[in-house]
């Protein structure tokens, strides 16, 4: 970045106490007294350390603010690549604290190639260690590429991350904006999906990344006696016809207070979800009815993905929670790429090696069913709940489409009725969930009080055994 | 989205407007419901995610919105 504008004169404070200094933040990132240095504290612009967090051995690095705005110099990029070389080895999570203008100027090309090495170290690690990023202040062009190799991005309230700044950005398109437009927390969170979660402090992002590190780095085993069931059904309203907010259904399935949404902002129709049950950590993906009727859409579908190959990739066994009326019909979609895009979620329930198990709660429609991890991809075990509809489309539609010319000769005044006498014959034949499980494509038919304890034993018996993960990395879908 | 005159709330999708809830003057909570609009054989509520005061509802029951269409505007 270049400054064009006068600003006024930062106030500089001694560096021991500047709440930017990367040794502070790194060690309220461990937990207390746990933080090791592994490499020096001196002018290269970042410091990295190992310590404990919630318990579980973490490789953690942070720029260092206070020198040149934590410009990024081979030193420094030498240091990031240490501890992604520290943690690939001790099959540690590793955590980056970002606030950074991006490659060191003076350094030219020399910055440039180190800041490549970064790139080159994190997708190695990619799969094989979670990586978390923080970013507390600017994260601006080489900079904001390194968080995004990462697995999960944290913005703070100051975090901004772009690859060129408002100055560049005005001297080249004429457009006005400032840096919280261009890279802050509401473009980010809600518009590119470049942050999974959005932090309302500098405190908060340390305590969501801690969370984060525990939740893929400490998985724990699922102990089926700790789940107790509740009526997960109060979370659907009386009327199928009526959307509602999927997040009180994903909240009762996991332990409580346990889950951590991902991308809540960015692609709403479907929710993705880290969390606990049993005590071990789980992947929750769920169509969210409330948000374009939860229809499956090409950024949906891409976020879903990106989610359900990073669970894969570290063995997070995952929940499927099924209702969803099909993909999201229209111009804008297919340009956009759904077809693209929507393929990414079949690849990545297709390949995935870890147990998914998928509950259907209303319905599930047309291309959109298979996507939503069924049994043709492989899930692991399929419920569904009472009165469940799986189906190409809903059977009123598909009536009008397989009987119009029947309907057209019927007169205006019985077409209800035969309507609805063809919408019952074809649910027999076609929809239902007996028809389903007749042919094998769900397989249990479970009340909504008793879901959670049948999800867990399901997970815990296809647990049972060697640890199984994905053999591939995480690309940034 | 803020403009000048409150925070504007728009359709996600097309849909036809089944029924209008909030009318102008009513004071809101955020998530409280302010449309329901009906669209791939599903009702479904709008709700704010800001509070205050509607200062129009610029649709009418039986009207069929587009993506990015204003609903109302919450000031």
């Amino acid at each position: 970045m270049t400054a064009t504008s006068a600003r006024p004169a930062p106030v500089k404070l001694p560096r021991d106490q500047d709440p930017r200094n990367p040794v502070t933040r790194l060690s309220t990132l461990f937990d207390e007294s746990t933080m090791q240095l592994i490499t020096p504290d001196d002018t290269s612009g970042m410091l990295a350390a190992v310590g404990l967090v919630h318990g579980t051995h973490t490789v953690a690095f942070c720029s260092d603010a206070t020198v040149m705005g934590g410009a990024m110099g081979h030193e420094g990029c030498q240091v990031v690549v240490t501890a992604y070389e520290r943690a690939v080895a001790d099959g540690a999570p590793i955590v980056g604290l970002w606030h950074s203008g991006g490659a060191r100027l003076a350094e030219g090309v020399l910055s440039l190639h180190a800041v490549g090495l970064i790139f080159q170290a994190m997708t190695l690690a990619s799969g094989k260690v979670p990586q978390i990023s923080i970013v507390l202040g600017p994260a601006a062009g080489g900079a904001a590429y390194g968080p995004a190799l990462t697995d999960v991005v944290i913005l703070g309230p100051e975090g901004r991350v772009f690859v060129t700044g408002p100055d560049v950005v005005r001297s080249v398109t004429g457009e006005d904006v400032d840096m919280a437009r261009l890279g802050g927390p509401e473009p980010h969170g809600r518009r590119s999906g470049v942050v999974h979660v959005l932090a309302d402090s500098e405190p908060h992002a340390l305590t969501e990344g801690r969370r984060l590190a525990s939740l893929l780095g400490d998985q724990g085993e699922l102990d089926v006696d700790q789940v107790a069931d509740v009526d997960l059904g109060m979370a659907l309203p009386e009327s199928i016809r009526r959307a509602y907010d999927v997040h009180p259904l994903v909240a009762g399935i996991l332990d409580a207070d346990s889950g951590l949404e991902l991308h809540a902002k960015w692609a709403p129709n479907i929710t993705t979800t880290l969390g606990r049950i049993g005590g071990r950590s789980v992947g929750v993906i769920a169509n969210n009815p409330l948000r374009l009727g939860g229809c499956l859409d090409s950024s949906s579908a891409e976020k879903a993905a990106r989610f359900v190959r990073m669970c894969d990739a570290f063995g997070v066994p995952m929940v499927v929670v099924v209702d969803v009326p099909g993909y999201l019909p229209g111009v804008g979609q297919e340009w956009d790429g759904v077809v693209r895009r929507g393929a990414k979620l079949l690849h990545a329930f297709a390949e995935t090696s870890v147990p998914r198990v998928t509950l259907v709660t209303r319905k599930a429609y047309g291309g959109a069913y298979i996507a939503m991890n069924a049994r043709s991809l492989g899930a692991t075990k399929v419920f569904a709940w009472p009165g469940a509809q799986i189906a190409v489309m809903g059977a009123a539609a598909a009536i009008r489409i397989l009987h119009r010319r029947k309907l057209a000769d019927v007169a205006p005044d019985v077409r209800p009725q035969v309507e609805a006498d063809l919408a019952s014959e074809h649910e027999r034949i076609a929809g239902g969930v007996e028809r389903a499980v007749e042919i094998g494509v769900v397989d249990e038919v479970v009340e909504p009080a008793k879901t959670r304890r049948a999800l867990a034993g399901a997970l815990a018996q296809a647990l049972a055994g060697q640890p199984v993960r994905g053999a591939h990395g995480n690309i940034p879908l | 989205m803020a403009s000048e005159t409150g925070t504007e709330i728009v359709a996600e999708m097309v849909a036809n407007v089944v029924s209008i809830i909030a009318r102008p003057g009513h004071h809101l909570e955020p998530g409280d419901t302010i449309v329901i609009l009906e669209s791939m054989k599903m009702e479904i509520p709008v709700l704010t995610d800001v509070g205050g005061v509607v200062q129009q509802v610029r649709v009418d029951e039986g009207d069929v919105v587009q993506e990015g269409d204003v609903l109302a505007v919450i000031g």
